[in-house]
């Protein structure tokens, strides 16, 4: 978790990732935003994302984004 | 009634009687007909007369709705131009616009009416709303265009500026006709067509979602922003609503070939896909053209001040890795001359800078004769024609084949997402910000990545705090580099290239 908030951190300085909720729903991360993101995500934690999974309900909050990458990782 | 030739209204209506019920504008959650358009802009243009507004700029703040093309046009009937604002850029740099166009009318919606406190405007603001209700009056709409030409003003849209503050290129019904006539003539638009928009409503890329269905009967679905960042979503729109042509910049055409969005289907009723604003890499247009053979694909160049695109150059087959896409040939009612620094036309093969003449250049800089005369200039090669054209700042070259090709800038203008942005107002912007004594912004154009080097105390997040605050955020840097002091040259000048270490 604290990985993933470095890289957020990083990505948007200006956001304050422990109280949004709502990060795509409500726009506050933009869809460059959002490939900056997924490619540092895939690249720090060896992952990879598919495009099924680029859904609101995967990258509204940091805890949603923990969830996918940790689900991700055992798979 | 009869609007002069070129009037982008004389399309507005014929069109509306050749497809009443035709839908014009679709957002998803609301559409209008052409004669709906038609109508309602019948209203807002009488309601802007009824107060004794015509001949002016008006200001253009409304949502992602099917309105607010319609609010365009209404602004124009009352032969006046807009001047559409971003309202999603921080406020500080809304001010700074409505400080150029100070305008002394401004059109807002519920959308956008929770903004208003916080901007300083100083003339009226008129809510959209209550404009639709106004009862269209016929005899003030005829006689708004008495006297005018199609040479009248259309719009005004803002691009980034040297001086570090946004330049207004105010762009003519006529210069507006040029391209949108050539465009549509080679997209082969007909009224079963349907784009799909990408841009905002206010930028340039959006005329040619906004004009091409007057011109041609085809419909425009006004995409959701939020669909951008979920492609199977963005997929699936383009799907039910049978999107047949798309005109977005290469950062979208980009995203989603880089978001992978083609493993789990694909727009299937495409026809053609035109892009423009920077130079496409070539591994996502493969992508592209892997999942959707038979489609179009065509490369478009061209500046605001050229009315958006003035060459293009339809690709004939699937690109390599090392294939270096021309920009092509001038569209219709175009010329191009690459021009050397002498004066003198540049050979084949050699490198000269980008000019455009032709009907379809801007008529200037709004509220900015200088700068006007600084970019549109007498043609130096044949001075005598008194031909203005237009000097890009772009370098390009003739190709063996009769083709032109792109080579960058002849100044430091970054590219980036599809927008233009002077350094110069990146650092005049980091120098605002307390703690920062100098700053110097590059473009890592491979990772498309803008960096921003500065010297003094302030740290990286309070300049990235002080961007979100104040500038569109495509131009807030993404990497921060403090440093001792600035590498300089012996000559003074700041050594860019050993910066370029920097990049990662």
């Amino acid at each position: 978790m604290e990985e993933l908030m470095e890289i957020l951190q990083e990505l948007r300085p200006d956001v304050d990732f422990e109280s949004e909720k709502a990060l795509i729903t409500e726009g506050i991360l933009d869809s460059f935003d959002i490939v900056s993101l997924v490619t540092a995500v895939m690249e720090h934690f060896d992952i990879e994302i598919s495009p099924i999974e680029l859904i609101p309900e995967n990258f509204d909050s940091v805890e949603s984004m923990f969830a996918l990458i940790s689900r991700l990782r055992e798979e | 009634m009869g609007y002069p030739q070129y009037c982008v209204l004389e399309r507005l209506k014929a069109s509306a009687l050749k497809y009443p019920d035709k839908v014009l504008y679709n957002d998803t959650a609301e559409t209008v007909t052409f004669r709906q358009a038609d109508e309602l802009s019948d209203r807002i243009g009488s309601f802007l007369l009824s107060k004794g507004v015509t001949k002016r700029p008006v200001v253009v703040m409304t949502g992602r709705s099917v309105l607010t093309p319609v609010c365009f046009f209404g602004a124009v009937k009352a032969a006046c131009f807009y001047a559409p604002l971003d309202h999603t850029v921080p406020t500080a740099r809304m001010e700074q616009v409505l400080s150029v166009i100070d305008a002394d009318v401004l059109i807002a919606d519920k959308s956008t009416e929770g903004l208003l406190p916080k901007i300083g405007i100083k003339g009226t603001v008129y809510m959209l709303e209550d404009m639709l209700g106004q009862e269209p009056d016929q005899s003030l709409l005829e006689n708004a265009w008495n006297g005018l030409s199609g040479d009248h003003p259309l719009y005004v849209i803002f691009t980034s500026g040297s001086s570090g503050k946004p330049k207004g290129v105010v762009t003519s019904h006529r210069a507006l006709d040029c391209y949108i006539s050539a465009v549509a003539k080679v997209l082969r638009l007909d009224g079963t067509d349907i784009l799909g928009n990408q841009s905002p409503l206010d930028y340039i890329a959006a005329i040619r979602d906004i004009y091409l269905p007057l011109w041609t009967g085809c419909g425009t679905v006004i995409l959701p922003k939020s669909s951008f960042a979920i492609p199977t979503e963005l997929f699936k729109l383009l799907n039910s609503y049978a999107v047949t042509v798309l005109c977005w910049s290469v950062s979208g055409v980009e995203l989603c070939a880089k978001l992978n969005a083609f493993a789990f289907g694909k727009p299937q009723y495409l026809r053609t896909v035109i892009f423009s604003g920077s130079v496409i890499n070539s591994r996502y247009l493969r992508a592209w053209q892997d999942a959707l053979p038979g489609v179009r694909f065509i490369n478009q160049y061209g500046p605001t001040e050229a009315t958006a695109s003035c060459t293009y150059y339809e690709v004939p087959a699937p690109v390599e890795a090392d294939t270096v896409l021309p920009i092509g040939r001038p569209y219709e009612n175009y010329r191009i001359y690459l021009i050397r620094k002498d004066g003198t036309m540049a050979p084949e093969g050699e490198l000269g800078e980008i000019c455009v003449g032709g009907p379809g250049l801007a008529l200037g800089y709004f509220g900015a004769p200088e700068l006007t005369e600084k970019s549109f200039v007498p043609n130096p090669l044949d001075p005598s024609s008194g031909e203005l054209i237009y000097r890009t700042g772009d370098l390009g070259s003739m190709g063996p084949d009769g083709l032109l090709y792109f080579h960058g800038r002849k100044d430091r203008q970054i590219k980036h997402m599809g927008h233009r942005i002077e350094p110069d107002e990146i650092e005049s912007a980091a120098k605002a910000v307390e703690g920062v004594d100098s700053a110097y912004a590059m473009y890592d154009r491979e990772k498309e990545l803008l960096y921003l080097f500065y010297t003094g105390s302030a740290s990286s997040k309070d300049i990235v705090l002080y961007f979100r605050a104040n500038m569109p955020a495509f131009m807030v840097p993404r990497r921060l580099v403090q440093l001792e002091a600035m590498p300089k040259l012996p000559n003074g000048k700041i050594d860019a290239n050993s910066l370029k270490q920097h990049f990662i």
